[in-house]
């Protein structure tokens, strides 16, 4: 070790230097990657938000959930024929496959979803628990699905499964922009755009305000609360699912017992920078935590920088404002 | 007709016993004051009702069916429906949202329209203020809002929990009239107040709640004359 500093004397130039010119290069490469990755961020911080809106509970467990997707994605495409090569299938089937992984990972996140709100969470509240015992519980049920996984599967990553090659689509500024990018950044909006509609204009999605509000009103209006707990879970568990799909797609050979862990940290720090309880708040803070964390890897020179700029940009944000940006809102303001 | 019946209802939190052995019923058209102090017990006993809670003991029946296990959301489908304490806007709604959640459990288009003209008709300020956000309106406005969105679910039972908390003297002679008018206009009300004048001369019958037992019952008129009721909430000796 001493050895070690000897040879590398550290200066905290060199520890710490900013790489303006190769942020400046690489501007719109670190955008676009960073907003492909923010997207799923954002599709998984969905799932926190909501459950946070209408329980005040942060389900720890919720990355487990996402995992649980990846899991059926990857067991899905394997048994399809997809492996580590890039498939040889005509692209109308490798579309149709993908669907239906697609499906199955929704499937599967929202049954565990479902499963852990019945099995974990309904008899706490039936009993009354403090809040504490929700989040050790919460935590607890996290481990659990991931040791479960571990039994199972074992303890290294899956093997990998590449979905299609991306194909150079546009060049925007010098850059190229890929398929897989389009595609993970247009389904996320569409989706989220689609969950912020059920919230705001569907009744269902009036009742998750008004318990998000006011629970003991929503029930003396008729809304049965422990059925919009429950679709609540498993609206969040069918995002987690299309995350999980996209994930792969990027990292195809990504899953592993505990890799929900670090997704599920970073969504959830999304779901509080943009404002927790608030589904839009979720995809914007998805989006920055991803591009600034690219700008920051950057702009310092080495990837382990990327959570580190993530997170402290985070808290500088919560410094000044507390709610997050757009300010937590199933509640307080309009959904 | 017996609209409502509590027998022996007894409430507790945990260890606490809140209500004990209360019996007591409402029938169809009329107006029934429960009048008490803080803490006598008369916010549970509009919680029990209407279902957020439980009783340890006791039965409920309404129009002739048990309802004591009855879940809450059902009871507001079966014509119970609960203006609560503290109002209970849903801050983050408009007027009309809230109106809305008030017909929640109900698929009736055309009876929702017909009772959307009667809340306006009954409140007028409403109907100026439909895009409101209910969390900035005043605590009258709160009331009027919280009263319409519950005759929004066509109860035949209106339990108003504290109409007058909070209110100016203006709009508690006003929100009491209105409470009358709905009667007349065939809704059996269970009110509970502080406000024990006004809440007295409106009611046909009333009850006394002391320490969660009911201590004197008779009409409004009877407990408004009796001189023991004068001093303790009266404020007349």
């Amino acid at each position: 070790m001493l050895d070690l500093l000897l040879v590398h004397p550290v200066s905290a130039n060199d520890w710490i230097s900013f790489d303006i010119p190769s942020l400046i290069q690489n501007f719109w490469s670190a955008t676009f990657d960073g907003l492909t990755f923010g997207a799923i961020y954002g599709l998984i911080a969905v799932g926190y938000t909501l459950v946070y809106g209408v329980l005040n509970l942060i389900n720890f467990a919720h990355s487990e959930v996402f995992i649980v997707g990846a899991y059926a994605v990857v067991l899905v495409l394997s048994a399809l024929g997809f492996g580590p090569s890039v498939p040889t299938l005509p692209l109308s089937s490798i579309i149709l496959d993908l669907v239906l992984a697609l499906i199955i990972a929704m499937l599967a996140s929202a049954a565990t979803a479902f499963v852990l709100e019945r099995v974990a969470y309904r008899p706490l509240r039936k009993r009354n628990a403090p809040r504490l015992v929700f989040l050790i519980t919460a935590i607890g049920a996290s481990f659990a699905i991931q040791y479960t996984i571990f039994l199972v599967r074992g303890a290294n990553a899956e093997p990998a499964v590449t979905m299609f090659q991306a194909q150079p689509v546009f060049d925007v500024f010098g850059t190229i922009i890929n398929s897989q990018q389009i595609i993970i950044v247009i389904a996320a909006v569409i989706l989220m755009i689609l969950t912020d509609q059920f919230i705001r204009r569907t009744r269902v999605g009036r009742g998750i305000r008004a318990v998000a509000q006011d629970p003991d009103t929503a029930t003396l209006m008729g809304v049965n609360k422990e059925r919009i707990i429950i679709i609540t879970f498993i609206v969040g568990g069918i995002l987690a699912g299309a995350a999980a799909l996209f994930y792969v797609m990027l990292v195809p050979s990504g899953v592993q017992y505990n890799g929900g862990f670090v997704l599920g940290v970073k969504a959830f720090a999304a779901a509080v920078l943009g404002g927790i309880g608030n589904v839009r708040g979720a995809l914007l803070g998805g989006l920055l935590l991803g591009i600034i964390g690219n700008y920051g890897q950057i702009l310092l020179g080495d990837s382990q920088w990327t959570d580190v700029v993530a997170f402290v940009i985070l808290v500088l944000v919560l410094l000044v404002k507390p709610t997050g940006i757009l300010g937590t809102s199933l509640g307080r303001s309009r959904a | 007709m017996t609209l409502l019946e509590l027998k022996n209802v007894s409430v507790s939190y945990g260890r606490i016993e809140a209500i004990h052995d209360m019996s007591f019923s409402v029938e169809e058209g009329e107006i029934v004051s429960l009048i008490g102090a803080n803490g006598a017990g008369k916010s549970t006993t509009m919680k029990t009702i209407s279902g957020l809670l439980n009783p340890s003991r006791g039965s409920l029946t309404f129009d002739g069916q048990e309802i004591t296990k009855m879940k809450a959301h059902i009871r507001v489908v079966k014509g119970i429906s609960q203006a609560p304490e503290g109002r209970g806007i849903f801050p983050g709604m408009t007027v009309m949202e809230n109106l809305d959640m008030g017909a929640f459990g109900r698929k009736d288009r055309s009876g929702m329209s017909a009772d959307f003209e009667r809340v306006f008709t009954l409140f007028p300020r409403l109907a100026e203020r439909k895009t409101q956000i209910g969390g900035t309106m005043s605590g009258g406005e709160q009331q009027m809002l919280a009263i319409g969105r519950a005759l929004m679910s066509a109860p035949r039972l209106l339990l108003l929990d504290e109409p007058s908390m909070g209110l100016a003297p203006q709009f508690i002679k006003q929100i009491f009239t209105i409470i009358t008018e709905i009667n007349q206009q065939g809704t059996t009300i269970l009110l509970v107040e502080q406000n024990a004048n006004q809440a007295l001369a409106r009611a046909h019958r009333a009850f006394v709640l002391e320490t969660g037992t009911i201590t004197h019952s008779g009409t409004g008129k009877e407990l408004l004359a009796n001189p023991a009721i004068k001093e303790a909430y009266l404020g007349v000796g």
